[in-house]
């Protein structure tokens, strides 16, 4: 029974996925965006902190070069979405490729630190280089251009028009991060994670993959950082704040790290919880705080983790 | 006589005032299985740390197959053929004992790039990860996770990991420690297996004799940082310095004769 749920509940998201604009709720919509974006920078964030065993607190520094490289790249060169996402992807990995290299010569929490360094450092700099950026007031008035895809020009004008381009690019980036989990990449990036000496022993360039990993999960972020702009129009400098880096940490708390779906599972209840909390109180954080203090204590392994542990325990034979 | 397949030329290493390799020459000749013995301090895990890069060389050089490897990261020394097992166990623990081979047996066949395609696709560097659990005696628990399985059948799964990557020269140190005398039978026996396969050789630093002195061709004795005895087994067990040092009159007088010593 386990395994055809896990091969019918993808089918099954996406089937649910497919039918969000259906409904007619223009903010449920925008909504679903949201936690789309958010799930497409955990998932690549989790294959850094779940998958490898690396903590960085500077991914907003990622997810912001990616919006920024988007912003930019629409408002003086050209506004086709994919061309300004392919801009914001590269931007961003290749800004990992430098912070990276200096980064992952450390472990544990020398590594984490210096990303947090790296994060502070990119927030200052959009903050500060206003005649780029817009400083504090961020970049403003990027516009969607159509979709020229094959000689069809698509408009992304409407919400549910940019709500199923969103779901594609989610979706093939669960796949690429599915497949990557599962490759022999994955596995060796889950023996770093284990044991880095071991790894190395066994003929690996710990260094040189922690990297790879580095850059690819920045990737993501950037992607997600571009879909952003595209949905709300800007690019603000709090994306590469310290305090958005650990959005995907708390993302992959919520819903677990031991598995694809725990990061995505937690985009959904972190963008639900904060628009509940949010109508009743502006100290959301507060509650959220609560809440994943109970799930720590009480559901280590997420709520993904735990459900396929109760799962698994109803479906093993009485002893 | 056949060139070594790895030599050391005056390698030294100090920790602080202490030194724990003094002008090292030393070399091993392949197929010849060696163990390195001496009392606690030799140098005997620092000789290893170094030979490995698990430890930087301070002076003095490496050669391996006529490769200078001194200044070589270890992944770079594994990937030409130098591999280790450690004192203390040390494999992926929430890993299960297949997935704990597979690792180094997809690293030396060049796969772990693959990034998309599935890793149940590599089927020959399953299959060499299945041989390799076989040769250890651990097939039947290849989906363990390493951290659940017992003492010995972890070392002999760090063994097989070590195995997997297919050295050409493996350093075991203290292979046998904390094993149980039926774990310790079988450990014994697949390295005799394979060091009789004539594919690998094996450098052993080891604390009971019983151990060295059944496998070894040839004994290497350290004391502080130096080679104080360098033959076989025979000639380790009668040489006066080392039963003064490090065996005792008592202790050799228990020593089994030495089987692996015959040419």
């Amino acid at each position: 029974m386990t395994r055809a749920l896990r091969l019918a509940a993808p089918l099954l998201v996406l089937a649910a996925l497919c039918a969000v604009p259906l409904a007619g709720e223009r903010f449920l919509t925008y909504l679903a965006i949201r936690v789309m974006i958010l799930g497409v920078f955990a998932s690549g964030y989790n294959l850094l902190l779940g998958q490898t065993g690396l903590l960085s607190f500077g991914h907003g520094a990622f997810y912001a070069a990616g919006a920024y490289g988007l912003g930019l790249f629409s408002l003086h060169v050209s506004a086709h979405p994919l061309l300004g996402l392919a801009v914001a992807v590269a931007a961003a990995a290749l800004l990992a490729l430098f912070v990276g290299f200096l980064c992952v010569r450390s472990s544990e929490v020398y590594f984490s630190m210096l990303t947090l360094a790296f994060g502070m450092l990119a927030f200052a700099v959009i903050w500060n280089a206003r005649e780029v950026t817009g400083g504090d007031d961020g970049l403003v008035g990027v516009v969607r251009g159509k979709l020229s895809l094959l000689g069809l020009a698509l408009p992304l004008g409407k919400e549910s028009q940019l709500y199923y381009f969103v779901l594609a690019l989610f979706a093939l980036a669960v796949w690429v991060a599915h497949r990557i989990r599962s490759s022999p990449f994955g596995l060796v990036l889950a023996g770093m994670r284990e044991n880095a000496v071991r790894a190395a022993f066994a003929g690996v360039p710990v260094r040189r993959y922690r990297l790879a990993v580095f850059v690819v999960s920045a990737a993501f972020a950037g992607l997600a950082g571009g879909l952003e702009v595209l949905l709300e129009g800007s690019a603000r400098p709090f994306m590469s704040h310290w305090t958005h880096s650990a959005e995907p940490i708390l993302v992959s708390l919520l819903g677990g790290l031991g598995s694809l779906a725990g990061p995505l599972a937690g985009s959904l209840l972190f963008v639900a919880l904060r628009e509940i909390v949010q109508r009743f109180t502006e100290h959301w954080m507060l509650a959220f705080g609560v809440i994943l203090l109970l799930i720590i204590g009480l559901a280590r392994e997420g709520v993904v983790g735990t459900l396929e542990q109760l799962l698994a325990r109803r479906g093993a034979p009485e002893a | 006589m056949s060139e070594p397949i790895l030599s050391t030329h005056r390698l030294t290493n100090w920790f602080g005032k202490v030194c724990t390799a003094e002008d090292l020459d030393l070399a091993f000749r392949p197929g010849e299985l060696t163990s390195i013995i001496g009392p606690n301090g030799a140098g005997k895990s620092t000789l290893i740390n170094l030979l490995t890069g698990h430890l930087p060389v301070q002076s003095g050089r490496i050669v391996f197959r006529g490769v200078e490897v001194t200044r070589l990261p270890i992944h770079a020394r594994v990937r030409l053929g130098i591999c280790r097992s450690f004192q203390v166990v040390n494999v992926f623990p929430q890993l299960s004992a297949l997935d704990n081979v597979l690792i180094p047996a997809l690293a030396a066949a060049g796969r772990t790039r693959r990034f998309l395609a599935p890793v149940s696709r590599e089927r020959a560097a399953r299959a060499e990860a299945e041989a390799v659990l076989a040769s250890v005696g651990l097939s039947e628990r290849r989906d363990t996770r390493a951290a659940a399985l017992s003492h010995g059948d972890r070392h002999l799964l760090e063994v097989g990991v070590a195995l997997a990557a297919r050295p050409a020269l493996l350093f075991l140190d203290e292979p046998t420690a904390g094993m149980n005398p039926v774990e310790r039978a079988r450990l014994l026996e697949s390295v005799r297996g394979l060091a009789r396969e004539g594919r690998t050789t094996f450098v052993v630093v080891e604390h009971d004799m019983d151990v060295v002195f059944s496998l070894s061709a040839r004994v290497v004795v350290l004391n502080r940082g130096e080679v104080l005895c360098d033959g076989t087994p025979d000639v380790v067990r009668n040489d006066r310095k080392v039963r003064e040092v490090y065996l005792g009159d008592e202790v050799i007088d228990l020593m089994p004769v030495a089987e692996g010593a015959r040419p």
